[in-house]
């Protein structure tokens, strides 16, 4: 059978287009911020993005004192003009001259990142979904989803003939903004707590209202699958993921897990389990049948559906949290104070798995998509001692020392996110509960049963995802 | 890397999702009585196709498409295939194992016993057009020739080889290929220089500041310019 791979075609109108090349062409090569904005910006980058007059407002107050962004964007609907009301914006864009340097990772694009992220999660911006950094050289979008923002394509470099597909691309992913955050919850050693995270997150998450799948993608374990005690439905994970011809539909592999409170009142998240063909299957027959990038395809049908897919993964770096990192927008990684090993796994995660994985990511999407990037790590349920305190933080300064010698990765921001000149250190602690441990035999999340444990839950889905 | 993709990999494909771009002709015989021998067996493609991803879930064959095909007269469903990467020179290299293109040497460079061998190679093919001719022969004169030189095979015809213009030089490009120098402009060797044409020798001579060439014949040009 012949078939041929579909030719993306330009939605762009051959005007839009003209006028995007010639206006680049003819800004200057120092061009400051001012004119990148006059000359390209809002006379035709933005409405080859779509956005008209109506759909702008420059200046934007994002509420953060009376700081203000270049532009929010939002398109406008018959009797809601975003130039009138002001109010939700879904794009957010600053700005800089060519005079500025935003190459990745350059001085400049760092404070522009920071900037930029200062906006989204300020309090006029909760509607918010996506930035844009750029100075007509260089181009980054983000995306927030929540309280977290991650790259939704690499620092593209802007030349005349690239521009109008790169506003395309941009333009087509505001357009198609998936409702869903996939998170992997990651670490190379076991015994983190992992499972227990990512039932009691799930739970709280759904307790906050939001549509939650769980993927338990360790299979050799099934302990995600056993402790909700989740009988697979009819149709088996296994042959979706398998078929390469998009025949078995995901949702037929899903099994709502319902608990119904004192009073009624129900509430559900979904979970797609372990099958017995997913556990007795070893990886070398996994790898003829199943590629790394099939649970990302399989998952993608759904992100339309929740706002949170969350999936289990076992602690090794073989095929399958290979594959729920491909999978993942971004990797949640949980380690104990206590644990030196889980420390530096974390940091090995950061500075090789996930370039990695970004890479390849990158290469299948010619350069559109990032890749996973990982969230702050976070120690879990162990008591600790002001002086374990003091001790996990030695050994962690060791590490991240180390990582920037060796490999020149900063870790700082993923070990101790509130970090500032003058240090702060703080690590998020997800206080410990005996409850949390018991509830496994009970087959029902801990944060279910006591509210201690929701209280805890709840500050770590708050301090990582809830905006 | 490797460990990142499925290059490499024994896979068990849908063939719906693999698409085959051989336009070479093959036997429908070989395939309809391959497809049956396939079908009595366990139906298990134990050669396995080669094939690259082109997408996600999408392959395209660069060897072996002669399973594909037998596979597909079969009615197999799926079908064993080797991951390759999806480098021009893995396709290459690959349809040449699988005995699908002829691999060609470098004439400009070749030592004699392989012009032989190849040579050799060629009038053994059933449908040869180069029958009668005498390799030995032809091999030697080939080898001493200034092949360095050559643009082109067509200066073989010149060397009453028995290999003449038409298909039978044409036979040779399945073997062959070129790197040729250019020639220096103080070449002297009248051997050489009678393999030129007379245009190209007046343009020699033009280089060597003669004057009053234009007017003479190739033997009178090569005489001047081998002094």
């Amino acid at each position: 059978m012949v078939f041929t791979i579909e030719q993306e075609t330009l939605q762009l109108s051959s005007e839009l287009e003209e006028q995007l090349v010639e206006d680049l062409k003819n800004l200057p090569e120092n061009a400051p911020e001012a004119i990148v904005d006059n000359n390209f910006i809002s006379t035709s980058f933005l409405n080859a993005l779509g956005f008209g007059l109506q759909d702008r407002v420059p200046e934007f107050k994002t509420g953060k004192g009376t700081k203000a962004v270049d532009y929010g964007l939002r398109f406008s609907k018959d009797n809601d003009l975003f130039l009138h009301t002001q109010a939700n914006p879904h794009v957010l864009i600053e700005l800089k001259g060519r005079d500025i340097n935003l190459e990745y990772n350059s001085n400049s694009y760092k404070t522009t990142f920071k900037q930029l992220k200062g906006y989204l999660l300020s309090s006029n911006c909760k509607s918010a979904h996506w930035g844009i950094i750029t100075n007509s050289k260089h181009i980054q979008l983000f995306r927030k989803h929540g309280k977290v923002i991650f790259p939704a394509t690499p620092c593209l470099e802007i030349s005349p003939e690239n521009i109008v597909d790169i506003t395309y691309k941009i333009k087509k992913k505001i357009e198609e903004t998936s409702r869903a955050l996939t998170v992997a919850v990651y670490n190379n050693k076991g015994g983190v707590g992992k499972t227990t995270t990512v039932i009691n997150l799930a739970a709280t998450l759904t307790l906050h209202k939001k549509k939650v799948l769980v993927v338990d993608f360790d299979p050799n374990q099934k302990d995600l699958t056993d402790s909700l005690n989740i009988n697979p439905a009819e149709y088996k994970f296994y042959h979706c993921l398998k078929d390469k011809k998009d025949l078995v539909d995901l949702k037929q592999v899903i099994c709502p897990y319902t608990k119904t409170f004192k009073g009624g009142k129900t509430i559900t998240f979904d979970v797609i389990p372990v099958d017995n063909e997913l556990a007795a299957i070893d990886e070398d027959q996994i790898r003829t049948e199943i590629s790394f990038h099939s649970l990302r395809k399989k998952l993608a049908s759904v992100k339309y559906d929740y706002d949170y897919i969350l999936i289990d993964s076992p602690p090794n770096w073989k095929f399958h949290s290979i594959s729920a990192v491909y999978a993942a927008d971004v990797v949640l990684i949980p380690t104990k104070h206590n644990n030196i090993r889980s420390l530096q796994n974390a940091a090995k995660t950061i500075k090789q798995y996930l370039p990695e994985i970004q890479q390849v990511r990158q290469e299948k999407t010619q350069g559109l998509e990032w890749g996973a990037i990982s969230l702050p790590i976070f120690f879990n349920g162990e008591i600790i001692s002001p002086a374990a305190r003091v001790n996990a933080k030695k050994a962690i300064t060791e590490i991240i020392k180390k990582a920037k010698v060796e490999t020149k990765i900063d870790l700082t921001p993923f070990f101790f996110p509130r970090h500032k000149p003058g240090s702060n250190t703080s690590i998020f602690e997800l206080s410990n509960s005996a409850h949390i441990a018991n509830s496994a035999f009970n087959k029902l999340p801990a944060v279910y049963r006591y509210k201690v444990v929701y209280d805890y839950y709840s500050q770590l889905a708050k301090e990582y995802f809830l905006q | 890397m490797s460990n990142l993709s499925d290059v490499g990999n024994l896979m068990y494909l849908d063939l719906e999702i693999i698409e085959s771009s051989n336009e070479t002709k093959m036997s429908e015989y070989l395939i309809q009585a391959s497809a049956k021998e396939l079908n009595n067996s366990s139906g298990r493609n134990w050669i396995p196709l080669v094939v690259k991803e082109v997408a996600e879930d999408r392959y395209q064959v660069i060897g072996n498409s002669f399973i594909y095909a037998v596979a597909e007269a079969a009615g197999l469903e799926k079908v064993w295939c080797i991951i390759a990467d999806d480098s021009q020179e893995t396709a290459k290299v690959t349809q040449i194992l699988a005995g699908e293109t002829i691999p060609k040497i470098n004439l400009s460079t070749a030592s004699v016993d392989d012009i032989k061998e190849a040579l050799e190679y060629l009038v053994s093919q059933p449908a040869t057009v180069l029958k009668g001719v005498k390799i030995a022969i032809a091999a030697n004169r080939i080898d001493e020739a200034p092949r360095q030189y050559w643009q082109d095979l067509k200066p073989i015809t010149k060397l009453g080889c028995g290999i003449t213009a038409g298909k039978k030089v044409k036979a040779l490009e399945q073997v062959f290929y070129l790197t040729p120098q250019s020639m220096p402009d103080d070449i002297k060797d009248s051997k050489i220089l009678n393999t030129l044409t007379t245009a190209e020798l007046k343009k020699l001579a033009k280089k060597r500041n003669f004057s009053g060439y234009s007017k003479l014949s190739k033997a009178k040009l090569v005489n001047l310019l081998s002094k």
